[in-house]
């Protein structure tokens, strides 16, 4: 292991602030650094020597022993404390304080467990549920408690028998907890989507999960929830897949529980490395993650690691950005177009993808449903496009490959399909299941 | 796209398409439905059948009984639970003996930048409009002109008031020379030798200025772009513009030129320099009337002042003291001379519907100014450059507009600008000026600033201005294309919205499809003649013609007789404006000449590459 980097921004709101300097030796839970505004505690993820503090991140050269024991966080009779001291933050991508987010009242209401696992190719969401279902029902339970929710709901998706059974075993003889079945579509993940499907309730794009009484929480920050207050243990650690074409790929392996503020170098280093040539190495998902450097560090909210095969050359075609809240944003677009050596002559937006801060990621207003896309499809193809670049959900994407798109000459590429490609993953184009599951648990 | 609830119940009779895959078992309701505003192009190539596909008004609610795609015409074998739309009552039939068109249309609304028809039963009836950014091309409109030739005349003519008269005295000029002196002896014009230098001395920018004379000999001789073409007119006595007495030359026109000291044309979208006789559409209101001598100056300014304010400005400048002095000597001319008068009268006409005419001129700075009211007919002394007004609305009445209130800098894009020599023969306001079916109160000039926030800021002043007129109908007309249809289409829409009916008039074709629209835009003309449907570099070519003032007229009056207007095609089709023109002949029993396009030209080169 080289380095680690832990960056004093990995959550949503204010950098920390540092509270040690170079030289200082550190241990597995020493708190490093505070929160200046909305944030949460930073704790080191090793035994070893502050090496540099500066405006970005805190430096650390890992001792060569790494002992498995941590120093406790304060106990406290007050669970909410104790999420907020152990420093833990929505670890689904999103980054936002739990300690925060569980103290609002949600007056008898619902947690809903996001354990959609959207992002085609990951599993660490779903091996966790595998292997400490009941671990993880106890952490709901404690998110329930905190939050006055009387109920909850593990959103998972059908596909995922084995995760479904065990959380079936671990929640038997909890009345108040059930499991609703999402359809392998994509993005159910996302919050509002969550909630929606749960609940049947269409919130607003600037809406939280709040105004409907829930809370919607990722599973794998159930867990550390439920460590924080068992076991007293600081946020250090995040399950990771390392995904692609990398040896021992491309099907994702899965690391539990390593040390936050890991380089990228190191976790492809852990699975034997990069597998001859490659286009580029995605942190995060397919959809919502973005390229990176084998020198970044990982995160609080690192999911994965995804290295992808070449990009096709398109020798400078003419091309039509489709973007949408699903995916990347229009700099990753063009990024992308970029990449395929493809020159941009338009940039649409999906209809639903409303910009609801300037510069923020735009947000669906009905996540996964399609508003119908061939008013853009033209406009591109007016521009003079040849290919189409999209980066729509599965539902719009079937709209646009189903629209004429082909029969106009028009070519689609979809942001996803250098990654689809390398994992073997059929390219997100015809939809071909239906949006409607089957609620009956009976065979899991 | 998916529509609104609202836009589905105002196409509640266009065919239901999905807009998207829904699942069989699903109640359809707007959110599954395509915009009927698309079907047209889809239609047209061959992505779309709607073949047997029930209407907008029967889906909503019913029940899909298999799943399909985006695209799919919705059949009564796919749908459950459909409604039966009671039939809608036929429209009363008898009223219009013009050819019968197979539906009126009436409001639009615009959903996401694209304008929507809503289609009624009707008869008769057309209307053209320029879809916003998502059509390929502007179009041109249509009236119903039954309802012109046979309005009733009001139980009470009153009488028509005459409110003023101006008089032109035209003096016959065959022959332009140079001399020692400016002065006109019987039909010939001396300009004095050696002006030139004072020209460019007046002027810090101007570093060179040379005056041709162009006879038709030397029409087909090189010139460099043409900034204006201007009238040689003059006051007599102390009358102000609009009212008294001017003087006139005929056969002559000023004729303004030139490029930087690097020989960059004065001009931006396109310029029209090159063979004179190929480039000039003859007879056009702003432009010389083939047979007249052009008094040409070729100003040189200062470099890369080109598209700045105060180079075409002092190139005005320099050329007007040539002007000036052929006035002066216009002045003292024996009456004897006159060869012709011609009275034009500003009659109200109380009782009759009350129209204005609002005439948006440039004025994003450069040569795209204007000066207002000048002392002389087209003259800059006096004349306020309405850049400098803050372009705000300015009345003004039909007289001054003939009279020269406009010394227009705008002179380039040639082919849809109007020059000054447009305003003193301007068409729809001789048109509405003779009309006695029509009571026309004043024509507002307003600029079209450089600034969305500004353009918006004018637009509302102009709403503002037409509101406290109280008028029953109004005009809006704009040169050029592009950046000045953003507060065009916001005039129409702030008139528009106090619920005066209002016609457009642009250039729009093909080159200059609208950018933006609104649900008022209904009633366009379009006043390109180019075969193309481009800024064809011509000078003049796509200017407001009295063909189209024609057209808008009957337009205006068939819509403030309740009438409405009939959706365009999706593309530019020039097929629209002959049958318009068709219908109004058959109508009014009168013939009206179409003028001539560059076809009529000798080929230049620039063309023939444009063309090919």
């Amino acid at each position: 292991m080289r380095k680690i980097k832990l960056l004093l921004k990995q959550h949503v709101g204010a950098p920390c602030a540092a509270i040690v300097k170079p030289g200082d030796k550190v241990e597995k839970g020493t708190l490093i650094a505070t929160p200046t505004g909305l944030g949460a505690n930073i704790f080191s993820s090793v035994y070893g020597t502050v090496e540099e503090v500066n405006d970005q991140a805190i430096v650390i050269l890992p001792d060569d022993e790494q002992p498995d024991r941590y120093i406790p966080i304060k106990k406290s009779d007050n669970k909410l404390d104790m999420v907020k001291e152990a420093g833990i933050v929505g670890m689904g991508g999103a980054g936002f304080p739990t300690g925060v987010k569980l103290a609002a009242d949600l007056e008898g209401g619902y947690i809903l467990v996001n354990a959609a696992e959207c992002e085609p190719g990951l599993r660490h969401n779903i091996m966790q549920l595998e292997q400490q279902a009941e671990k993880t029902v106890r952490g709901v339970e404690y998110c329930m408690e905190m939050s006055n929710a009387k109920k909850a709901i593990f959103a998972i998706k059908r596909k995922n028998a084995r995760a479904i059974s065990a959380i079936k075993k671990a929640i038997a003889n909890k009345p108040d907890i059930s499991i609703h079945l999402l359809p392998d579509i994509y993005p159910m993940g996302e919050e509002r989507a969550v909630v929606r499907e749960c609940l049947g309730i269409l919130l607003g794009p600037t809406q939280l999960p709040s105004a409907a009484h829930a809370n919607v929480v990722n599973c794998e920050t159930v867990l550390r929830v439920a460590e924080a207050i068992e076991d007293q243990k600081p946020c250090i650690c995040k399950n990771i897949s390392v995904v692609g074409k990398v040896h021992g790929g491309p099907e994702a392996q899965v690391f539990m529980d390593m040390p936050v503020g890991i380089s990228v170098e190191d976790m492809l280093e852990k699975v034997g490395g990069i597998d001859g040539e490659y286009g580029e190495i995605i942190m995060g998902g397919a959809f919502t993650g973005l390229p990176t450097t084998l020198e970044a560090p990982t995160t609080k909210t690192t999911g994965a690691i995804m290295v992808t095969v070449p990009f096709l050359d398109l020798h400078g075609a003419k091309v039509g950005l489709l973007v949408c809240a699903c995916g990347g944003g229009e700099a990753r677009m063009r990024d992308i177009a970029k990449k395929y050596n493809a020159e941009v002559v338009s940039v649409t937006f999906c209809k639903q993808a409303i910009e609801v801060k300037p510069g923020a990621p735009r947000k669906c207003e009905n996540p996964g449903n399609c508003p119908g896309q061939i008013a853009k499809v033209l406009e591109m193809k007016r521009a003079g496009a040849e290919y189409l670049i999209i980066g729509n959900c599965s539902d719009c994407s079937n709209t646009v490959v189903t629209c004429g798109t082909l029969k106009m000459g028009l070519k689609i590429i979809h942001q996803t399909d250098h990654v689809m490609r390398t994992i073997h993953h059929p390219l997100y184009r015809h939809l071909t299941v239906s949006k409607t599951v089957d609620q009956d648990l009976s065979e899991f | 796209m998916s529509i609104s609830a609202e836009y589905a119940l105002e196409h509640k009779n266009d065919p239901a398409v999905l807009c998207c895959r829904a699942e069989a078992g699903v109640v359809l309701s707007e959110h599954n439905l395509e915009d009927p505003a698309i079907f047209d192009d889809l239609v047209e190539s061959g992505l779309l059948k709607l073949d047997g596909a029930v209407t907008i008004g029967q889906a909503m609610g019913a029940t899909l009984t298999k799943t399909a795609d985006s695209l799919t015409p919705l059949t009564p074998d796919l749908l459950e639970g459909m409604k039966d739309v009671e039939e809608e009552a036929p429209a009363a039939e008898e009223a219009a003996p013009a050819a019968a068109a197979p539906a009126a249309a009436a409001p639009a609304a615009v959903n996401g930048g694209v304008l929507k028809i809503h289609i009624d039963e009707g008869k008769g009836i057309d209307l053209e409009l320029p879809i916003g950014a998502f059509a390929a091309a502007g179009t041109a409109g249509a009236v119903v002109p039954a309802a012109v030739a046979g309005a009733a005349a009001p139980a009470e003519e009153a009488e028509e008031k005459v409110i003023r008269t101006l008089t032109r005295k035209h003096f016959k000029i065959t022959e332009v020379k140079r001399g020692p002196e400016t002065k006109i002896e019987g039909t010939t014009l001396y300009i004095r030798e050696g002006i030139e230098k004072e020209c460019i001395d007046s002027q810090e920018l101007v570093h060179d200025l040379k005056i041709d004379i162009i006879t038709p000999a030397e029409y087909h001789t090189y010139s460099e772009t043409i900034m204006d073409v201007q009238p040689i007119a003059t006051k007599e006595g102390d009358a102000v513009l609009g009212a008294g007495v001017t003087r006139v030359l005929d056969g002559v026109v000023m004729m303004l030129t030139g490029t930087d000291d690097n020989g960059v044309q004065i001009g931006e979208f396109g310029s029209s320099e090159g063979i004179l006789d190929e480039n000039i559409m003859w007879g056009r209101p702003g432009c010389p009337d083939k047979g007249e001598i052009f008094i040409k100056t070729q100003i040189t300014i200062k470099e890369k002042t080109n598209m700045t304010r105060p180079g075409p400005l002092a190139a005005h400048h320099a050329t007007d003291i040539i002007t000036q002095e052929i006035r002066v000597a216009l002045k003292d001319l024996d009456e004897s001379l006159v060869v012709s008068t011609e009275t034009f009268e500003q009659k109200r006409h109380p009782h009759k519907k009350k129209v204005v005419i609002v005439k948006e001129i440039m004025g994003q700075g450069a040569m795209h100014d204007n000066l207002l009211l000048p002392m002389e007919p087209v003259g800059m002394l006096g004349g306020k450059p309405n850049v400098d007004l803050g372009n705000v609305p300015v009345v003004c009445n039909p007289l001054e507009i003939l009279d020269g209130a406009v010394h227009a800098l705008t002179c380039i894009g040639p082919a849809s600008k109007e020059m000054s020599r447009h305003y003193w023969r301007e068409p729809l306001v001789l048109e509405c000026l003779s009309d006695p079916e029509i009571d026309l109160c004043g024509v507002v000039l307003v600029g079209s600033p450089q600034i969305n926030g500004e353009k918006f800021y004018v637009s509302r002043r102009v709403g503002q201005t037409v509101e406290s007129m109280d008028v029953d109908g109004a005009f809006v007309t704009t040169e050029g294309f592009g950046n000045n249809h953003v507060d065009f289409a916001s005039h129409l829409e702030q008139i528009g919205m106090r619920g005066v009916p209002v016609v457009g008039m642009s250039f729009c074709a093909v080159q200059g499809a609208l950018v933006v629209g609104n649900k008022y835009m209904t009633s366009m003309v379009d006043n390109n003649k180019s075969e193309a449907g481009i800024e064809n570099e011509v000078l003049g070519c796509n200017t407001l013609c009295q063909e189209d003032a024609i057209r808008a007229l009957a337009m205006l009056k068939a819509q403030m007789a309740g009438e409405a207007v009939k959706a365009p095609e999706k593309k530019w089709n020039p097929n629209v404006k002959a049958t318009n023109i068709e219908l109004i002949e058959t109508a009014t029993g009168k013939k009206i000449d179409l003028v001539p396009n560059e076809q009529s030209l000798p080929m230049s080169q620039k063309r023939k590459e444009k063309y090919n």
